[in-house]
């Protein structure tokens, strides 16, 4: 048996378990030596307005930046992808991998006064999240056993070891919910969507829709003397160019994700009073791809799909576009996932090599110098999407081929998408810091499913499906990487999709607002030690 | 001549007649005035007018906002002039048959109609676009079914007037069938009316598309000019330019339309009293 | 005419009004379903997962997979008793997401029509009495320029203008949330904010009042009445106010019926441009979120203010015009 160097940093992160502690004054020292002050409430932008607040039962962005300050996980990532405590104290691994045992942190209560206990946890994961939460319904169904010790352990034994486990228990993968609130009753419907009771360190006060939600400190949070901020309001701003006013006259102190468009952010980085970072996607990695449907004929063929790629100037993209915020897209698994391999890259800009594909391919010009004609359907989320949808159009023309682009409403592309009614399309997917998490169920056979997020394009490779299956399964991290390197060269040769664009998003803050950015999951940190300056 | 005299002595209606002449020329010759596509990234994103040759500046994709005018004119020209046709069509046949049957038929259509106008026409046509999924027969059908009501009821007037008119009631002794007594005796003669309210209502009809485009319901594959202002709006503090021009061509053509719609009122029946009819 | 006979004429213009509603909701009801997707696909795919079991669920919550004249029959019976449905998307009940919005709305186009009716009669008026004049072709060349300019591009200028150059007036809200404001601070507040959004609709039609009220004044002032009521010796400014104002409105009060309907429409556009939290932007929403209850709930709410305006407007012509009929 070989030692398992993730089973060492395990046991390192537990020699120092005690060091919670440690780990807070580490934080603050990282604010650059300032200390952090108590007061203020911190405005920031909720856009759009989610229908619910509490995550699990609503996975929007919006939804889980603004759920994670009142719902926590067990655990939260580092910037590498780390595990760190949350709710979960310290942890330990079997050598055989099966066997995952958390120590609960003392003294945490919910927002209405009750006792977080291991039976919340045992809840949260094998009920609540097993029923609600579809993308992760597969790695739940590989837990045989969850049981608790003791009020304050949840031990969790696995039917075969899953290298990823422990990243799936970030907030917003598994969040803990109460059990007192939510068991027996119907999830979905549950008033306590509209008001969460959870653990973390802003507890809710109220919502008036369309306008905002406030929250305020938790005075029983688990830990002594956070959260410094008193509260926290989320204001509702439904237009574009209001949200970047507000952040300019500093009416909100901050902005995330897609709050303000890419164009405006050159604007905002050169404001004297504001910070502008695209650090915090790492755990999400997302990327932006244009989707060819694999079942319509022309795209069966991967010389067509390797000319379109050849055709999209990625640096344009990336700087005209996205206006920076961002990396051109070197293939399937993004630079910031794990077991990314940077030997597997895309074939460059080249329109008189993607000429060439397609004429060995058999699509050879018309009188109109037109080789073929197709639709693209673009997602109704903002402006940078039609501007994408525009520049696809444009880079096609330039290869013989006629876009036409199709506009529609969320409801529609959502349920079009999912039946395979398109014949392109364009998509944003989250990685969650592994691939078997977030990059397999693109490309294996097993998940071509008429649901959103799954296979849609329909692309097949045994290969493929194979070098997955033993990642997935691979015990150490060797074998897994191996796999993973092989399968990167193999997709990045097939080109099922048109990688684009490797998106970070940008947060916009105050410069009077600090340890706002810490972790890999960015803007979805419980915010607990963020704080105002004067 | 006496309609042309008539018509000239509307300064008004002159100035009108010459910048829609122009604007009609504009999308004519804009394949020939800007080669290639409006789409075209020919230049770099947000360059204010005057630079690099642009002379309205370029947009967020480095598009000539000058073609994109250009070649909107085409779209909302085209837009406006075919829904305000079939628009016409839809008025032109209610309002006949119900001034001109009269009695139980007359009612059900004036229901129908007072029905319609009863229902907020942009919500209506926002609802129709988007129903249909947003394109160029989509919007002219929603324009078209919204803009109807005030026809038929202009139509109605008409013909209930001319019906009881001697070569009418003549035509009817001859032994005519209804539906060549409508039109070949009647429709002529209401033509007046018809002529002024297309003028105004293609004015409209352009204000619609706009303002749907603007709302992003507009078709993506066309340059419109309410598209290039919708796709400006958020940029509206980095590319003022982007928002400006292209609502300045709209506003000289409706305005234009207007005019002309007025010339050609008093052009044709100097005492027509104008019912305030607009859409 | 006396009491009864106006209560009569009440009672089968209401009745009539009802009717109308209804058939407005009918229709909307028909029209809105015909649309592709529905509330569960929507929110499926929102909620970033979308397997059927789930959204098979979601149908049956939102009695989606009732046949289609069910479902019809249970929103009437709804409509009936001012239930309005609920919007699972918001998790709220559609009547109080729209006594929540409606105000705001009602606030915009009211003061809106305000500006519009006296400013637009009040320039008409004088474009009338001063007809041939420099002062009447400014007021018709001002008012025509009004009428032919894109109400989204008013707004968008007006912002540029007064927002972002010159920093006099907010450019969106209808208030300032985090500033707990109350009372006359408040008001005042909301008065600021006020202000563009009001402009800008109201502006189109007052030039569209401003042309009408001329085109009438100039058409009654030249009818023998008047030339008689000047022979016999009544002073001017009586001859204006008394008679010839009073005809010269009976159609802009018409006309202010008809248009109702159309600045409920147009504050679709001023909302957004704004960001004004009003029924109109919620229709929007509701729509591209095909949020069924929210869009019918804002379609029957919008018919029966337009209804109930034309009641009114309708009730005032036959007040002021002594030779309608009320028997109609």
């Amino acid at each position: 048996m070989h030692p398992n160097p993730w089973l060492l940093t395990r046991r390192h992160l537990l020699a120092t378990a005690g060091a919670a502690p440690l780990l807070l004054s580490a934080s603050a020292a990282r604010a650059q030596g300032i200390t952090p002050r108590r007061g203020g409430v911190l405005n920031i932008i909720l856009n759009p307005e989610p229908p619910l607040l509490q995550i699990g039962v609503n996975n929007q962005t919006p939804t889980l930046i603004c759920g994670t300050k009142m719902t926590q996980g067990l655990l939260k990532f580092s910037p590498t992808l780390e595990p760190l405590p949350e709710l979960a104290k310290s942890w330990t691994i079997s050598p055989d991998g099966l066997g995952y045992v958390f120590s609960l942190q003392d003294n945490v209560k919910w927002h209405d006064g009750q006792p977080f206990t291991a039976d919340d946890v045992i809840f949260s994961v094998m009920t609540f999240n097993k029923e609600i939460a579809p993308r992760l319904r597969g790695v739940l169904a590989g837990i045989a056993e969850c049981t608790a010790p003791d009020p304050h352990t949840v031990r969790f034994v696995l039917k075969q070891a899953f290298q990823p486990f422990l990243l799936c228990f970030d907030a917003t993968a598994i969040p803990m919910v109460a059990k007192h609130v939510y068991d027996g009753t119907d999830f979905r419907t549950n008033p306590a969507n509209s008001h969460p009771i959870g653990t973390g360190p802003f507890r809710f006060v109220e919502w008036q829709r369309g306008n905002f939600v406030r929250m305020e400190r938790f005075p029983d949070y688990w830990k002594p003397g956070e959260p410094y901020l008193d509260g926290i309001l989320w204001r509702v701003i439904p237009d574009g160019q209001s949200r970047r006013l507000a952040v300019e006259t500093g009416q909100v102190q901050m902005s995330t994700a897609t709050d303000i468009e890419p164009f405006d952010v050159p604007a905002l980085r050169s404001a004297p009073n504001l910070d502008v970072t695209t650090k915090g996607w790492e755990y999400f990695s997302p990327l932006f791809w244009f989707e060819p449907n694999h079942r319509v004929p022309l795209f069966a063929d991967k010389r067509v799909r390797r000319a379109m790629s050849m055709a999209l100037d990625r640096n344009f993209i990336v700087q005209r576009l996205w206006f920076g915020l961002g990396k051109a897209a070197t293939g399937p698994v993004s630079s910031t996932t794990r077991f990314y391999d940077p030997n597997a890259k895309l074939p460059t800009l080249d329109l008189a090599a993607a000429t060439n594909l397609l004429d060995e391919a058999g699509l050879k010009p018309n009188a109109q110098g037109i080789r073929g004609s197709f639709k693209h359907l673009i997602p109704p989320y903002g402006e940078i999407w039609n501007r994408m949808g525009e520049y696809f159009r444009q880079a096609m023309a330039k290869i013989g081929f006629e876009v036409t682009l199709e506009s529609t409403d969320a409801g529609t592309w959502a349920s079009r998408v999912a039946n395979w009614d398109y014949e392109t399309t364009s998509n944003v997917l989250y990685q969650y810091g592994d691939p078997t998490l977030g990059v397999e169920r693109s490309y294996v056979t097993s998940n071509i499913q008429k649901i959103l997020f799954t296979n849609t394009s329909g692309y097949s490779n045994p290969k493929v499906d194979e070098l997955f299956a033993a990642a997935r399964l691979g015990a150490t991290v060797e074998a897994r990487q191996k796999a993973f390197n092989e399968v990167q060269e193999l997709l990045v040769e097939d080109m099922p999709l048109l990688w684009v664009v490797e998106v970070a998003y940008p947060t916009i803050t105050d410069k009077h607002l600090h340890n706002v950015i810490q972790l890999g999951t960015g803007d979805h940190a419980c915010f607990d030690d963020v704080f105002l300056s004067a | 001549m006496n309609f042309a005299r008539r018509f000239c002595r509307h300064p008004g209606a002159v100035i009108g007649l010459v910048v829609l002449i122009l604007v009609i020329a504009m999308a004519l010759l804009a394949p020939i005035l800007f080669p290639g596509s409006p789409w075209d990234m020919a230049g770099a994103p947000f360059e204010p007018p005057g630079e690099d040759g642009m002379l309205l500046g370029t947009d967020s994709l480095g598009r000539d906002v000058a073609a994109g005018i250009a070649y909107g004119a085409r779209v909302s020209l085209l837009v406006g002039a075919v829904s305000t046709v079939v628009s016409l069509f839809i008025g032109v046949a209610l309002g006949a048959i119900a001034g001109y049957l009269g009695g139980l038929v007359d009612d059900l259509v004036m229901r129908f109609t007072e029905f319609f106008q009863t229902i907020p026409s942009f919500v209506l046509a926002i609802l129709l676009v988007a129903i249909f999924t947003p394109s160029i027969s989509s919007i002219i059908a929603a324009i078209a079914v919204v803009s109807w009501p005030p026809v038929a009821r202009v139509v109605r007037a008409e013909f209930m007037s001319l019906r009881s008119r001697e070569f009418v009631q003549a035509a009817q002794v001859l032994g005519k069938r209804p539906l060549g007594i409508v039109l070949t005796d009647i429709l002529p003669n209401a033509l007046s009316p018809i002529i002024v309210l297309a003028s105004l209502m293609t004015a409209s009809a352009i204000l619609l598309e706009s303002s749907l485009s603007f709302l992003g319901l507009g078709d993506p594959n066309l340059m419109s000019w309410g598209f290039l202002i919708g796709s400006g709006r958020s940029v509206i503090r980095l590319a003022w330019w982007m928002s400006v021009f292209p609502g300045l061509a709209i506003f000289a053509t409706v305005l234009a339309l207007n005019l002309v719609g007025e010339g050609l009122s008093d052009a044709l029946n100097p005492r027509l009293r104008k019912r305030g009819a607009k859409p | 005419m006396d009491i009864s006979s106006l209560l009569r004429f009440l009672l089968r213009r209401i009745i009539k009004s009802v009717l109308v509603v209804i058939a407005i909701v009918i229709c909307n009801f028909l029209l809105i379903h015909a649309a592709p997707g529905d509330p569960a696909t929507v929110m499926a795919g929102q909620s970033g997962s979308a397997d059927p079991q789930f959204m098979a669920q979601l149908r049956h919550q939102f009695g989606l997979d009732l046949p289609l004249y069910e479902q019809l029959w249970i929103y009437l019976k709804g409509v009936l008793t001012l239930d309005l449905g609920f919007s699972h998307r918001m998790q709220v009940s559609v009547a109080s997401l729209l006594l929540d919005r409606l105000p705001a709305t009602l606030l915009l186009t009211g003061t809106s029509f305000v500006i519009a009716i006296v400013g637009g009669v009040t320039l008409g008026a004088l474009a009338a009495r001063r007809v041939g004049h420099w002062s009447d072709s400014a007021i018709t060349v001002v008012a025509l320029a009004f009428y032919a300019t894109p109400l989204f591009w008013v707004g968008l200028m007006l912002v540029l203008l007064f927002s972002v150059k010159l920093e006099w007036l907010p450019s969106f809200g209808m208030s300032d949330p985090g500033s707990n404001l109350h009372g006359i601070a408040l008001a005042w507040d909301i008065c600021q904010h006020l202000v563009l959004p009001s402009l800008t609709l109201g502006l189109f039609y007052l030039a569209v009042y401003a042309r009408l009220t001329r085109a009438t004044m100039l058409e009654v002032l030249s009818q023998d009445f008047v030339k008689t009521a000047r022979a016999k010796g009544v002073p001017e400014s009586r001859v204006i106010s008394v008679h010839v104002l009073r005809n010269a409105l009976l159609p802009v009060i018409t006309f202010a019926g008809i248009q109702a309907g159309q600045l409920i429409g147009g504050s679709i556009l001023v909302e957004t441009v704004f960001a004004w939290p009003g029924i109109g932007r919620l229709a929007f929403e509701a729509l591209l979120a095909r949020d069924y209850q929210v869009l019918m709930g804002v379609f029957f709410c919008t018919s029966v203010v337009v209804v109930i305006f034309n009641l009114l407007t309708d009730l005032l012509y036959a007040v002021v015009d002594p030779r309608v009929e009320v028997s109609t």
